[in-house]
């Protein structure tokens, strides 16, 4: 097993290397520099001196490969620098906004796994009722609608019919849970339910596969209480690929849930993206996407580890 | 993102014969109910989209500042927005943006997906290898994240749009497809093309490229609603298509979310256009997908 995590854990250094070039190269084909948009918003008559002075003192003037080392050899030291817009060290713009978009995620996961698993066991127990019929109806209905627009939706009922809007100003758990609840429980419920969708027909189609095993006939045969079987012998190894895109999602909710946090005024990383991007802060954009993909790749790692760890036959192949 | 499974070997469908595709669909309509009320409604979003110049009650661009935010009625069945534009005309619109926006990104992102994949699969060995690792780079982006970077660089716009909705889709693709190629490399007949002498490429698009259609197909209607959700949250963000040009998610862009409690009809309408047609996409996808995949039909 030793031997496996670590194998995995090297194969993790190139890919995440090619996501460096491939991120770093891209935001410099990008037209325009963020010195000309810094400028651009002062005045017209910017002089070129200014302009090429503001970008020696971003490093900017620099050969493209000597930029990119510099960059690299920071991010292997977790050195990300400032961010070029605001100036601030990178690490604290992105703090805070790590740590709402993990809670986010964290409360949508919950909802969803509260929400998919019973209903995905249900479907798959009454498979072609009308019972079965309903959830797929939900689930697919959960993954055609907009979470955005579920997120609209969702307030503009609350003010009709509660005359309340949740607090736009966003409110740390450590802080006041209960205001901070107020606030991200919405946000969660849009997002979860999209994500149950998933999770919910995973779990229907793996109960399904998993039913038709021998072992649960044999289950059935030796007499055993039905619910032992379902939750011993059945749910237990239909979880593998539930786990794999609960662990998925997971991972797209850190950083891909940009227009959500759009609608209820989040200062998630998704948001952090779109006006890094829109500013051509290229050193926060660059942590940003590494953070993202780290994420991305660690957590597919976690799932593999699981994999593993739960069916051994992976583990000896 | 839904993971789609690859059809198992040989248990592709044959292609219907000459006039049995009338058979073909009510065959499907009768076993699969739900797939063939996804199929009406989206054909009905197709027609609609093609014909709005004719179904539309007005243009979709026209201003009206006497019926600015204006309740449904009679004469504007979904109200107006801040601009006085009718919402009805502005979605039927939408609805063509929507569909053009959908079907290029679904079958230009399917197919290059399949082309790299199945080759990736044929030649195996350090090519694909290397096509695997460079594929994987791209998969460690999310989705709408990867959106947002070609965007910025190319800018908004129909065409931009579209490719920035394709770009990502394109290694989920050919993970997908170089999965089931992998058993078709292994198969006689390909074996027997190779040693008739027949070029690579006439391998890879004339005997190996058919032989995934199944998955293909289930690939290219999964990704449909997927463009189709991308493009809404992109045009919402304002880094889709630009305004005026009817589309669902920038028509809930700025004015929607500003009046919405006193113009609800603005931020609900142009949700549920997103939302229905979507729908229909994914349920006959799933009907499409069952019945091209005998593996899966039972569930």
């Amino acid at each position: 097993m030793g031997k496996y995590i670590v194998k995995r854990l090297v194969l993790m250094i190139p890919t995440l290397l090619g996501v460096a070039v491939l991120i770093f190269f891209l935001m410099r084909v990008v037209p325009g520099d963020l010195v000309e948009l810094r400028f651009a918003g002062e005045s017209a008559f910017a002089q070129k001196e200014n302009l090429d002075t503001e970008r020696a003192r971003l490093g900017l003037d620099q050969p493209l490969w000597k930029q990119f080392l510099v960059w690299i050899a920071g991010v292997v030291r977790l050195d990300f620098g400032k961010s070029m817009w605001t100036g601030a060290p990178i690490i604290e713009e992105i703090k805070l906004r790590f740590a709402l978009s993990l809670q986010l995620a964290i409360m949508a996961t919950i909802i969803a796994v509260l929400l998919a698993i019973p209903l995905g066991v249900l479907a798959a127990l009454k498979q072609d009722t009308w019972v079965d019929y309903t959830v797929r109806i939900v689930s697919i209905a959960g993954l055609a609608t907009p979470s955005f627009w579920l997120g609209i939706v969702f307030i503009l009922g609350l003010l009709i019919v509660f005359k309340w809007l949740p607090p736009m100003v966003y409110t740390p758990f450590w802080v006041n849970p209960w205001q901070n609840m107020l606030q991200l429980i919405w946000p969660a419920l849009a997002v979860g339910y999209r994500y149950s969708a998933v999770a919910t027909r995973m779990t229907r189609s793996a109960m399904l596969e998993v039913l038709r095993e021998d072992y649960i006939r044999t289950a059935r045969a030796k007499g055993l209480w039905e619910q032992l079987i379902l939750s011993r012998h059945a749910l237990k190894n239909a979880m593998l690929p539930v786990l794999t895109v609960i662990a998925l999602e997971f991972a797209f909710l850190m950083g891909g849930l940009v227009v959500t946090e759009q609608v209820f005024n989040l200062n998630g990383l998704g948001l952090l993206f779109v006006e890094a991007v829109a500013h051509r802060d290229y050193t926060l954009t660059q942590a940003l996407v590494m953070l993202v993909a780290f994420v991305f790749i660690f957590v597919n790692f976690l799932v593999d580890l699981a994999y593993a760890w739960l069916d051994p036959r992976i583990r000896f192949r | 993102m839904m993971a789609v499974k690859p059809a198992a070997l040989g248990e592709i469908p044959e292609v219907a014969e000459r006039g049995g595709w009338r058979r073909a669909v009510l065959e499907f309509c009768r076993a699969r109910p739900l797939g063939a009320i996804g199929a009406v409604v989206v054909l009905i979003n197709i027609l609609v989209g093609l014909g709005a110049h004719v179904i539309a009650p007005y243009d979709p661009l026209a201003t009206d500042y006497g019926a600015m935010l204006a309740r449904p009625s009679a004469g504007h069945w979904l109200g107006t927005d801040a601009f006085g534009r009718d919402v009805l005309s502005r979605i039927i619109y939408g609805s063509r943006t929507a569909m053009l926006v959908g079907f290029a990104c679904a079958f230009l992102g399917a197919t290059l997906g399949a082309v790299i994949g199945v080759t990736s699969a044929y030649f195996a060995g350090k090519v694909d290898l290397l096509i695997q690792r460079v594929m994987d780079i791209f998969l460690a982006f999310p989705l709408i994240i990867l959106a947002l970077a070609v965007v910025s660089i190319l800018g908004t716009g129909i065409e931009n749009v579209i490719m920035a909705i394709t770009i990502p889709m394109i290694p989920r693709a050919a993970l997908v497809a170089r999965s089931s190629a992998l058993a078709i490399r292994e198969m006689p007949y390909v074996d027997a093309a190779r040693a008739a002498g027949f070029s690579h490429r006439r391998i890879i698009l004339r005997h190996m490229l058919p032989n995934v259609m199944a998955p293909y197909l289930i690939m290219l209607t999964a990704y449909l609603g997927q463009a189709i959700l991308l493009e809404a949250s992109l045009s919402f963000l304002g880094l889709g298509v630009a305004e005026p040009t009817p589309a669902w998610g920038l028509m809930l862009r700025g004015a929607a979310v500003q009046f919405a409690e006193s113009a609800p009809w603005m931020a609900i309408f142009p949700g549920f256009a997103i939302s229905l047609a979507v729908f229909a996409f994914n349920l006959f996808g799933d009907s499409l997908r069952d019945a091209l995949d005998p593996r899966l039909r039972t569930q």
